[in-house]
């Protein structure tokens, strides 16, 4: 895309609305640097020298000495000598009806002046003159006139205004800083000589309610403002300040609401006819479930490896450390989580993900395991990050949280995107054996069964244990087969010889 | 098999309910074991019968005072019966209410005695035999119940606890009360205003111990004034006697003892928090003073269990239960925003006659503490709705830091003050200081004006005194 950047009118302030463009500093063809000196503008509070926001060459004035526009309105283009000045025409021309579509993605957010409305303004053209039009429709009286003395302290463009009308501005009274005259001051005091003062075109005005999207959180409002604003989608910075102790009250976000949302009629809801079948609307999350898993289902290969777990010794490393410590309790499945984590630092081959896209492998040095979760109407994936790196205690005590918080819906998104690795455990539902879909862009799943008593050969004899059944799911574009069997040989080893997991 | 139930609470008073509604509210599968009332102490044995009683006693405080409104009655009569079916009725019709409640959220409500007998396992004995819960979080809300002195336990013949005085067959001729908290105040004032002799015996310096010094003299020479007999620094040694003709024999400080005959004796020193048989101490729970210990979050030394309430310390409110009961759960679920309980944020209220109700430090707190303060004070008789009640003893106290304006502490005596503390509550809650409280325009004529008027005392521009 070529660069075309706009110079925008910056925001100086909670309560400022306006500006109005002095003079230029820079002409048309110009290049100018970051920070660099470029125009003068007035608020109705200060009027200041506006810096360059970025660096460029000038191409188009927009807007004209003079002139006032709100935050955020086009004061000039910016692009390099290589793009045409059709471009700009055309630029200029899309930007031109007065919407409130986003600012195309074209304009650059400024760093000395971060605030970039959304809005679009409606730009005049090659404007009329504005000393024509400030002429026009002054009538200044007689009290007032005379010439200007230079000693008098004004603000550039009330200096300016005074010498088009003939105003003496020693007969004005200031109510700026040090008395300093202002053009509301010199309005003031033709209005009340019983003159008249121009009016500036509406087209001039702003077309649409500024939205700042800079951070408001440091802007001091109440409790209800701050509030009433993040429901609203207001911007604190939009908000005038009217409150108590300077801070922004519930009147001044409805107020800048009320301009940025003007009133919708109510639509009509048509009332669904009563069908003898409910319908029940897929959830965000069924829609999620659905879609990766079909398709996962449709362009992993999956294939399947099983295998028995002896879990005797285990479940004894389990009650002895429940048994002896108040702060935790293990379950199975925290002791599972670890043994997976261990195995797949020594397997890292089995720790992947497979990016389709770059049509690469990868593969990870810490085991990142998403553990499935049923709730009501769906499933979620919690991860237990750097498994591999945590103490049985830390992971028990995260999946306790990870599992409340999954139910009540109040995880992070962090907290359950991503993962290297999955686990879906059904034995506290009794299910002996099952297998589980990959849970993409993840290389394998295992699925854990209910530890139940066997009848097993143990020491050449029949005996009774407790064993489990695992099944790895594995996406054979990834994973071959030896290396899934390399993956859950070591998963056997830990979990059969739980005290390695100590090391 | 089934899965672990999220959420199992036992005790189902005013911590634990609440926490199994929040905890269910937020999608967690939720048990609450209750071994006898829904609604706990609170409103079957305490705060809401209790006030149906104290309306009794205002009623026949207004009766005998008819004259200053120009009415005169004869022959009134009075059925204690009665007052005693009007308060166990309002305790039964809410106690379905929570029972509708928890049916309404998905509460699973097991009758039962519940105790935890091992980590994440709730075993309750029902009628039906044992049944035992599979659980991710535990909560203990198990309250708290009488206190007994060493050699002096309530035996509900001549030592009552609040159980019996709640559901007396008739008004004793004299009661003698031992302890001055919220719960002895408020049944002196009942017995009192219900023709009782009353003498209120406390241990410590002043009564109701916990409240600011001077709401707490003024009180006293109000009980006083009605004919309650008021011993402070006094201990009660020995009931001796019958029912009817007690000898109680009571130890003061400065040496000495007293022998008060009293009919009935009614022991109000203090909870104790019910935590045998629960199993608790074979787990590793650790206790503070009694009281299971807790961090800013309500856990237990032990993982996945939390306790709430009474049980958990100090203050025995069922305001503080209930707040401990959501933020524990809130915590538990994730939920953002959550805050840990800020002591000095919790109101009290005592309802005897006059009504005292208070929030954050004392002035003596505040100075014990180097705090740099300013008080106001504002008194219910330069206030027009309290003298047109013809009620206008009391005043209203604030405590303001000097330097921020911070509202440090509120304390009120006088009409209806404990509807009206909570204008303070919400005042600290946002962090208002005495500038915006000034601001504040209050109705008149209100009794709420003497708390705009104290907050402009502590200024020094009270306007109307």
């Amino acid at each position: 895309m070529s660069a075309i950047k706009i110079i925008e009118v910056p925001k100086w302030g909670l309560s400022m609305e306006e500006g109005t463009l002095n003079r230029w500093l820079i002409e048309e063809g110009d290049r100018f640097t970051l920070h660099q000196e470029i125009c003068d503008i007035e608020t109705s509070k200060i009027s200041n020298v506006m810096e360059a926001p970025f660096e460029g060459v000038l191409r188009r004035k927009v807007a004209v000495a003079g002139q006032t526009l709100p935050v955020g309105g086009v004061l000039g283009v910016v692009a390099e000598a290589s793009v045409s000045d059709a471009d700009i025409d055309a630029f200029l021309a899309q930007r031109a009806p007065a919407t409130a579509a986003p600012v195309p993605d074209l304009v650059t957010a400024a760093p000395v002046a971060p605030v970039v409305p959304e809005v679009s303004v409606t730009v005049p053209g090659p404007a009329p003159a504005p000393n024509a039009q400030a002429a026009q429709g002054w009538t200044v009286p007689q009290a007032l006139l005379g010439s200007c003395p230079e000693s008098v302290f004004a603000t550039p463009h009330a200096t300016r205004l005074a010498n088009e009308q003939g105003i003496d501005l020693s007969r004005i009274t200031g109510t700026g800083p040090q008395a300093r005259i202002s053009v509301a001051d010199i309005e003031r005091a033709v209005r009340e000589g019983g003159g008249k003062v121009a009016v500036l075109a509406p087209a001039l005005k702003a077309a649409g309610p500024v939205r700042s999207r800079a951070d408001d959180s440091q802007v001091l409002a109440t409790p209800l403002a701050r509030r009433l604003a993040a429901e609203r989608g207001v911007n604190l910075n939009d908000c005038r300040v009217t409150g108590s102790r300077g801070r922004v009250c519930k009147a001044d976000v409805l107020e800048v609401s009320a301009a940025q949302n003007p009133v919708l009629a109510p639509t009509d809801q048509a009332t669904p006819e009563p069908d003898a079948v409910e319908v029940l609307p897929m959830s965000g999350m069924r829609k999620a479930i659905a879609a990766r898993l079909q398709a996962s289902k449709r362009t992993a290969p999956h294939f399947r490896l099983q295998a028995e777990l002896d879990l005797e010794a285990l479940l004894t490393l389990r009650s002895e450390i429940n048994a002896s410590a108040p702060a935790i309790k293990l379950s199975v499945n925290d002791l599972l989580i670890k043994a997976c984590a261990l195995a797949l630092v020594k397997v890292p081959d089995v720790n992947v993900q497979f990016d389709e896209a770059r049509q690469a492998v990868l593969r990870f040095s810490d085991a990142d395991i998403s553990v499935a979760v049923a709730l009501p109407g769906g499933l979620i994936t919690p991860i237990v990050r750097q498994a591999n790196r945590k103490s049985l205690a830390q992971i028990s005590a995260e999946m306790l949280s990870l599992v409340t918080r999954a139910k009540a819906g109040t995880l992070k998104p962090e907290e359950f995107q991503g993962g290297s690795f999955s686990m879906s455990n059904l034995g506290m539902l009794g299910v002996s054996q099952f297998d589980a879909i990959i849970n993409p862009p993840q290389g394998a799943i295992l699925a854990i069964g209910a530890g139940e008593p066997r009848a097993v050969a143990h020491n050449g004899q029949v005996a009774v244990r407790t064993q489990m059944t695992v099944t790895l799911s594995c996406d054979h574009r990834v994973i071959d087969g030896a290396l899934g069997a390399a993956f859950l040989k070591e998963l056997k080893r830990l979990v059969q010889t739980p005290s390695l997991m100590m090391l | 098999m089934t899965d672990k139930i999220d959420v199992v609470v036992i005790g189902g008073g005013p911590g634990g309910y609440v926490a199994a509604i929040r905890a269910a509210q937020l999608g967690l599968t939720t048990a609450l074991v209750e071994q006898q009332h829904l609604g706990g102490i609170c409103l079957n044995w305490g705060c809401i019968p209790t006030k149906a009683m104290l309306k009794g006693a205002e009623v026949g405080h207004t009766l005998k005072h008819l004259n200053t409104f120009g009415f005169s009655a004869e022959n009134v009569q009075f059925d204690i019966a009665q007052l005693v079916a009007h308060s166990r009725g309002v305790s039964q019709r809410l106690t379905s209410g929570i029972a509708w409640l928890l049916k309404k959220n998905g509460v699973r409500v097991i009758d039962g005695r519940g105790r935890v007998s091992a980590k994440g396992v709730v075993s309750v004995s029902t009628g039906q035999g044992e049944q035992v819960l599979q659980a991710r979080h535990i909560i203990v809300a198990t309250g708290a119940r009488p206190r007994s002195l060493p050699g002096l336990a309530a035996d509900g013949q001549k030592v009552w606890s609040y159980f019996d005085a709640l559901v007396p067959k008739s008004v004793p001729a004299s009661l003698l009360v031992i302890g001055s908290g919220a719960i002895g105040v408020e049944f002196a004032s009942l017995y009192r205003d219900l023709g009782s002799e009353v003498t209120l015996v406390e241990v410590a310096r002043q009564i109701m111990p916990v409240e600011d010094h001077e709401v707490a003299s003024l009180v006293q020479r109000e009980f006083e004034q009605r004919g309650i007999r008021v011993l402070t620094q006094a201990r009660v040694s020995a009931v001796e006697g019958e029912v009817g003709a007690l000898r109680c024999r009571v130890t003061l400080k400065e040496g000495g003892e007293q022998t008060v005959h009293v009919s009935q004796v009614l022991l109000a020193a203090g909870i104790e928090p019910n935590t045998q048989d629960m199993g608790l101490e074979t787990l590793g729970v650790e206790f503070e003073n009694g009281f299971i210990k807790t961090d800013a979050w309500c856990r237990t030394s032990v993982v996945g269990l939390y306790a709430i309430g009474d049980v958990a310390g100090a203050p025995c409110l069922a305001h503080k239960a209930s707040h401990e009961g959501v933020l524990c759960v809130e915590k538990l679920a994730g939920v953002d925003g959550v805050h840990p309980l800020d002591k000095s944020r919790i109101p009290g209220c005592t309802y005897a006659r006059p009504e005292v109700a208070s929030l954050g430090l004392t002035e003596t707190a505040a100075k014990a503490r180097g705090l740099n303060i300013r008080v106001g004070r504002f008194d219910y008789q330069a206030n027009g709705k309290a003298l047109a009640m013809g009620d206008s003893t009391g005043f209203v106290k604030t405590i303001f830091d000097a330097d921020t304006g911070e509202l440090l502490g509120a304390h009120m005596v006088g009409p209806h003050v404990t509807e009206q503390i909570q204008g303070f509550g919400i005042a600290q809650c946002l962090e208002a200081t005495d500038a915006e409280l000034s601001q504040v325009i209050f109705a008149h004529p209100t009794l709420s004006e003497a708390m705009h008027e104290a907050v402009l005392a502590a200024g020094g521009r009270a306007l109307h005194q």
